[in-house]
């Protein structure tokens, strides 16, 4: 008989479980996804598992869904177990999966949308009509209002969502998982699905919902299951949890990183951000109303759970994304107005959070790497020609002073590992003379070696004087660097704490989205 | 106005009808590749392969049967290379398409030489062509006007039916919508469990089947004869509409009978004594002509789409965003 693993919160017999998951572990290469997760899903409840990003939610949930084959582990559906070898045998088991990226042909009505591939057929002919009734009864029933004749090329997004839930229905499932549902929703969309979500449980489905999102998981969820880095925090009832405790499981309190030395050399303003606003790809407000500041000489850290508007932030002051209103001054010139060379000829050196999108260009050789962004600028560029003599000395040079595990300038990006990526950025980077350095997750995705050395690096640019914001989700990486800590919370800077008694308990009240006056106060200042 | 009525009157329709039909057959064939996702320049090689062997095999059997059913074989094994290729080997559509074509003109060349020791045309040598077909009863009915509807040869039939058959192919058949869903979004297919190879094979072979019989037409119902490259840009042309019309059947039979028109137009000009060299450049510069207009038509549409998103922008912008202070 299958197990309960000591520590998990198994507690009712396994014919009531929709779902059990019994130590899976899922490995890419080195890195381990999903580290020995149990999990078990009671028939009837809305289960919300949640997790920052890159904690292992998808890949677990793919795992369930035949997508991927667990390297370890055993899955029971309704307490018998089975092997899901793809998605076919997890639709034939009554799993149904809503992906982030929908799947819906634009040129096709939503009715055949949602049959694709299940038809009705009469006289060999699709009967539309047939389609048609059968959809909108099942949009009836659950609440999830479309119009089955419409293109779906002419819906948005929002009703795509419910087109991918309506084909899951019509397959017959009877648990239903959503990866990040409410990521493309407005907030109004959102709280129409959790009806939907709801009536699904009324019906005696189950529903299996990813999130990164405290307020929604305390809003609808039965019971939440918390990963971190791969491994189950915790499963517990929702209703027993508070806003707080979810965020210390969530974000952990894990210290790998013992606190910089570092002598106070505060010098002048180099950035000042004055009650600046900025909307995310949804045109919703993302940032609201933030100002702080960045001296010389200082290291500023931004916590908060991932998705607060951290991202948005680091996009407005590099100039990626438009500000809706306030501005952002680097050394007394907008950023708010300039295109992003324009920010760097200002004095901006930005490590972006994501590196293989926006750091480097992985098929390059470092030596290129090293080049972008100056490559019209003497030494490398001579009379319209680049001086490749010069471009590699200097990627040699900074391969050593980088400590960069490469065989050589001309090797390709896409050979390094993680952190020597990060660190052929951080090169590039931190060697042109900016005065403000803007570093969005500097050590994501690196392994314990690098993240010291990279480390090692900020600390040095601060002895040098540069102005440096660190966005971070990791505590105890800000807890390390920053002589100063802002925790943002729902696009909002919630308060500040000093770097030297970085309180976890009042940064995680704070991420939690609970206000801290005393701290406000401080901010004001 | 005596030069007109001589110009336009029944015998163009009718001229017109059968001058559409060979690039009619070979664009529908198109459209099959074309709503699976796939840019198969290859139309012309199929087509004139197809009007080869239709020829050689009409010779042989002393069949026309038979010889359109060679047409079509060849026409396939063609498609199926391309399909072999582009399909299951990933290469590059247009490099295959391409180089099938020069394989077709220089092919049919060689065994013209090889066959029957001439170059150019193959004439005479017991060619049977296709039979026209009078439909009984048209004369009453229509009386001068039955040349419209009767005395042509089956292909021709074959071509025009062939536009509803595919509307409801496309609309009400699986195989339809698995090549629509294929050339549109793959992944969305690739998750139901839709095989994407096995639709994109098919549609190349119905492609080729159609570009076979499109050949075949071309030198057993036309006229009675093959010359060296006698598709002569057909299958292009059929590219062309093809990427206008987004392989819709309706779109594709307005943009066939065009040509045709303009194909049967530039043939009447020929016999009053207008230049022929100029004459015959009639299709190409309606069909340029048509290319531009469709353009040129889509712009304002392009302009009012980005004004749109802009004001949308702005709009939201100005009603949501706080005038100074924060709004919560």
């Amino acid at each position: 008989m299958l197990s309960n693993t000591p520590g998990s919160p198994t507690l009712h017999s396994n014919a009531a479980m929709a779902v059990e998951l019994t130590g899976i572990t899922k490995r890419f290469g080195a890195f381990v996804a999903n580290d020995g997760i149990d999990l078990a899903v009671r028939r009837g409840e809305i289960h919300a598992i949640i997790g920052e990003n890159g904690a292992g939610k998808t890949t677990l949930m793919n795992i369930l869904f035949g997508l991927l084959q667990p390297d370890e582990g055993s899955i029971r559906l309704n307490g018998e177990e089975i092997v899901i070898a793809d998605p076919s045998v997890a639709i034939k088991a009554g799993l149904g999966m809503v992906h982030q990226h929908f799947k819906l042909v634009p040129s096709l009505s939503v009715a055949d949308n949602v049959f694709l591939s299940m038809e009705i057929r009469r006289h060999g002919l699709i009967d539309h009509a047939a389609q048609v009734a059968r959809t909108r009864d099942l949009s009836k029933r659950f609440g999830l209002q479309v119009d089955p004749t419409e293109r779906v090329g002419l819906l948005s997004v929002g009703i795509e969502q419910r087109i991918e839930i309506l084909k899951v229905l019509v397959r017959g499932a009877r648990t239903i998982i959503l990866d990040e549902p409410t990521a493309v929703l407005t907030p109004q969309e959102s709280r129409e699905l959790f009806q939907t979500l709801r009536s699904f449980v009324a019906e005696g489905m189950t529903v299996i919902f990813i999130s990164h999102h405290l307020e929604e998981v305390m809003e609808v969820s039965d019971t939440v299951t918390v990963l971190r880095n791969g491994r189950k925090v915790a499963t517990r009832p929702t209703a027993e949890l508070s806003k707080d405790e979810l965020v210390h499981m969530m974000v952990g309190r894990e210290v790998s990183f013992d606190r910089r030395p570092r002598a106070s050399l505060h010098g002048d303003v180099v950035l000042e951000v004055k009650d600046l606003w900025a909307r995310d790809d949804r045109l919703l407000p993302a940032l609201r109303d933030a100002s702080f500041t960045v001296r010389s000489g200082e290291v500023v850290g931004i916590a908060g759970v991932a998705g607060n508007g951290q991202t948005e932030l680091a996009e407005v002051l590099s100039g990626l994304r438009p500000a809706s209103h306030g501005g952002a001054w680097l050394k007394g010139q907008n950023l708010t107005d300039l295109s992003p060379a324009a920010i760097r000829q200002a004095g901006l050196a930005h490590v972006p959070g994501d590196r293989m999108v926006r750091g480097v260009d992985r098929n390059a050789s470092i030596a290129a790497n090293t080049l972008m962004g100056r490559q019209h600028r003497a030494p490398w560029s001579r009379g319209g020609m680049l001086n490749w003599n010069a471009i590699n000395q200097n990627a040699e040079t900074l391969i050593k002073s980088f400590d960069i595990r490469a065989r050589g300038p001309s090797d390709a990006v896409k050979r390094l590992s993680g952190g020597n990526i990060q660190k052929v950025v951080l090169a590039r980077e931190f060697t042109d003379g900016a005065d403000f350095l803007l570093i969005d997750q500097p050590t994501r995705g690196v392994d314990i070696g690098a993240q010291e050395a990279i480390h090692d690096e900020i600390m040095r640019q601060r002895a040098a004087g540069r102005a440096i914001l660190v966005i971070s989700v990791q505590l105890d990486e800000l807890a390390a660097l920053a002589d100063r800590i802002l925790v943002m919370f729902n696009g909002r800077i919630m308060g500040e704490v000093s770097g030297d008694d970085a309180d976890e308990e009042r940064i995680g009240m704070m991420m939690a989205g609970v206000a801290a006056p005393e701290f406000a106060a401080e901010t004001a200042s | 106005m005596e030069i007109l009525d001589k110009l336009i009157n029944v015998a163009l329709i009718a001229a017109t009808l059968r001058t559409t039909a060979p690039i009619l057959l070979v664009a529908l064939g198109g459209s099959f590749t074309t709503k699976a996702g796939i840019f198969n320049i290859g139309l012309e090689g199929q087509m004139l392969v197809g009007a080869f062997f239709a020829v050689l095999g009409s010779i042989w059997t002393g069949s026309a049967l038979a010889g359109v059913a060679c047409g079509v074989a060849a026409a396939l094994v063609f498609a199926l290379v391309f399909a072999v290729l582009v399909v299951s080997f990933k290469a590059n559509e247009v490099v295959v398409g391409l180089a099938l074509n020069i394989l077709a003109g220089g092919m049919t060349i060689s065994l013209m030489k090889a066959i029957f020791g001439t170059r150019g045309s193959i004439v005479g040598h017991g060619i049977v062509g296709l039979p026209k077909v009078q439909l009984p009863g048209a004369r009453d009915l229509l009386g001068s006007w039955a040349p419209l509807i009767s005395g042509f040869t089956p292909l021709v039939y074959a071509a025009f039916i062939a536009v509803p058959l595919l509307v409801v192919c496309y609309n009400r058949t699986r195989l339809g919508l698995y090549i629509r869903v294929v050339g549109e979004k793959p992944e969305a297919a690739e998750a139901l469990g839709i095989s994407i190879t096995r639709v994109r094979y098919i549609a190349s072979l119905l492609c080729g089947l159609l570009a076979g019989l499109a050949g075949a037409h071309l030198s057993l119902g036309y006229i009675t004869m093959f010359t060296e490259n006698m598709s002569s840009g057909r299958g292009f042309m059929a590219v062309a509409i093809l990427i206008f019309s987004n392989g819709d059947p309706l779109k594709v039979l307005a943009g066939c009978l065009l040509f045709g028109f303009a194909d049967a137009f530039s043939l009447r000009l020929q016999t009053f004594g207008y230049p022929s060299y100029l004459v015959l450049t009639v299709p190409y510069v309606v069909a340029l002509i048509a290319l531009f207009a469709l353009s040129y038509r889509a712009r304002p549409r392009i302009i009012a789409e980005t004004l749109e998103s802009m004001r949308k922008l702005l709009s939201v912008d100005r009603n949501t965003e706080p005038g100074g202070k924060n709004p919560q």
